[in-house]
């Protein structure tokens, strides 16, 4: 009696613990393909979401630290680039994918759906799209490694 | 009954899930990371970067595109051939739709592909009827041009970058869904060498075959696309093609200021009465002098309307399809004319991500 029910609990929390590493597979800092951003990959809840952490330019023509000022809302277009929540609500679906989440271009204040692929360990298909997948266009992210001080 | 064994593990298996759920990283805090430690950091596993193919600001591509445009009324002179004599005939209007579709098939940071379609109506209305056979199968069944477009974008590091592009195009006074001959097929491209120096700056230097001047032709072409430091103003310009000056008011809000030259060579398969001519050719082409302006109606769904002076640049026609050059001394088979025309075309677009 005892064994069949140890090896049941024993192949429930290897699946699960196995699960749960692909899943966090995306957690990170990420480096989207212009180069112009580095995006950190957290989970939240049981989800996945991400921001900006690093600018290549981050202030703007003034000499100020770059704000949100593209976004439609204008009681968001005050707020700091650095920081910002770009990546939102992704959950992972299996086969190296994240999906059901959005993605926000600060360089034109719009969201669009959003998938993302892990092509190897260090590199992320981001998806963003229109409606449909066709629509819409891959940025290919990097990890980056922090380099320690 | 549960012995003391399965109890025990039980209660570990509930305690295990209780603690992963609470082991959940909390949401982070978005103000009180300190964000200095990510800048001294490398790329894992030696990745290259790769430049993209647009500057900052620029006017985002139209994957779906529906518009109609109209000229205003001119006149037309129809060159003398054989026994016709010359005519001039008042055209009304010059109207028709233009659809257009350009779909990244790929979409990588190391490469992207792009694959177009295009279909343009011209339909001509007369003030009067003609017996000039042009102006009669102009009138009656008017042009079209359907094609198919890819452009290929290979950059090769963080600075420089292929661009090559191909075209084809069945252009003639044909009714859909009846096509002509794909031996009347109209091959156009390019191809370009460049860099990127910023993302401000965009340039490159490369050959084409082009039918924009009406005939086929094989001229230089420069890219040059720039945002200035203030990024209110650009300018977006494949020369000697096309060439604008950008004022970009906000990211969903933008106006040009530019030129674009607009030509094919149309088959023209239903000229009765010229008899033993094969294959003539309509070779159009004229210059769009326009004002744009651009607005996102609703997140992607962007409106375009454009207004200008058409300038005729060539409307001859010659039999069959040849290259001339620049130098070339070939006769046209008729030698025309248009007065110029204002024109204004509008249009209804799904933009990129």
């Amino acid at each position: 009696m005892k064994k069949p029910v140890l090896i049941l609990l024993f192949m429930f929390f290897g699946l699960t613990l196995f699960a749960q590493a692909d899943a966090d597979a995306i957690l990170g800092v990420w480096e989207t393909g212009s180069g112009k951003a580095r995006v950190k990959i957290d989970k939240s809840g049981d989800k996945y979401v991400g921001r900006i952490v690093w600018l290549r330019e981050p202030k703007d023509e003034n000499g100020n630290p770059k704000v949100d000022k593209n976004n439609p809302d204008a009681e968001l277009r005050a707020k700091p680039l650095l920081g910002y929540s770009m990546l939102k609500g992704f959950e992972f679906i299996g086969s190296k994918k994240w999906d059901n989440g959005t993605i926000y271009d600060p360089e034109n204040g719009s969201t669009y759906s959003c998938t993302i692929t892990m092509t190897d360990d260090n590199t992320l298909d981001v998806r963003g799209y229109i409606g449909v997948s066709l629509f819409g266009r891959t940025d290919v992210w990097k990890r980056v490694i922090i380099k320690k001080s | 009954m549960i012995n003391l064994t399965e109890r025990l593990l039980v209660f570990l298996f509930v305690g295990l899930i209780t603690f992963t759920a609470w082991a959940q990283e909390p949401e982070p805090d978005e103000e009180e990371e300190d964000f200095s430690m990510y800048a001294d950091a490398e790329l894992a596993d030696g990745a290259k970067r790769f430049c993209t193919n647009k500057v900052l600001d620029q006017s985002p591509n139209k994957l779906i595109s529906i518009g109609y445009d109209f000229q205003g009324a001119h006149d037309m002179t129809i060159g003398a051939w054989g026994s016709i004599p010359s005519t001039t005939v008042r055209v009304n209007q010059v109207s028709g739709i233009r659809i257009n579709g350009n779909v990244p098939v790929i979409s990588k940071t190391n490469m992207l592909l792009n694959v177009g379609y295009s279909y343009w109506e011209a339909n001509y209305t007369m003030a009067q009827s003609s017996d000039n056979p042009l102006v009669n199968t102009l009138d009656t069944r008017g042009l079209r041009t359907a094609g198919i477009l890819a452009t290929f974008f290979k950059p090769l590091n963080e600075k420089q970058f292929f661009l090559i592009q191909a075209q084809a195009d069945l252009n003639g006074d044909y009714f859909l869904p009846d096509f002509q001959p794909l031996t009347y097929l109209k091959y156009s491209g390019a191809a370009v060498y460049g860099w990127k120096k910023h993302d401000r700056l965009f340039y490159g230097f490369g050959m084409s075959r082009t039918y924009r001047i009406g005939e086929v032709n094989y001229v230089p072409i420069m890219l040059y696309n720039y945002t200035f430091p203030s990024r209110k103003w650009g300018i977006e310009s494949a020369l000697p093609v096309r060439a604008q000056l950008r004022r970009n008011f906000n990211p969903r809000t933008l106006a040009f200021f530019g030129y674009e030259l607009e030509g094919q060579s149309y088959r023209i398969s239903n000229i009765e009465g010229i008899n033993g001519v094969k294959d003539p050719e309509l070779r159009r082409s004229e210059l769009r002098i326009r004002l744009t302006f651009e607005r996102s109606l609703k997140d992607f769904i962007w409106i375009s309307a454009q207004a200008g002076l058409r300038y005729n640049w060539n409307f001859n026609v010659d039999e069959g399809d040849f290259f001339r050059g620049f130098f070339g001394e070939q006769p046209y088979l008729l030698e025309n004319s248009l007065t110029n025309a204002m024109y204004f075309n509008v249009s209804i677009n799904l933009v990129s991500p």
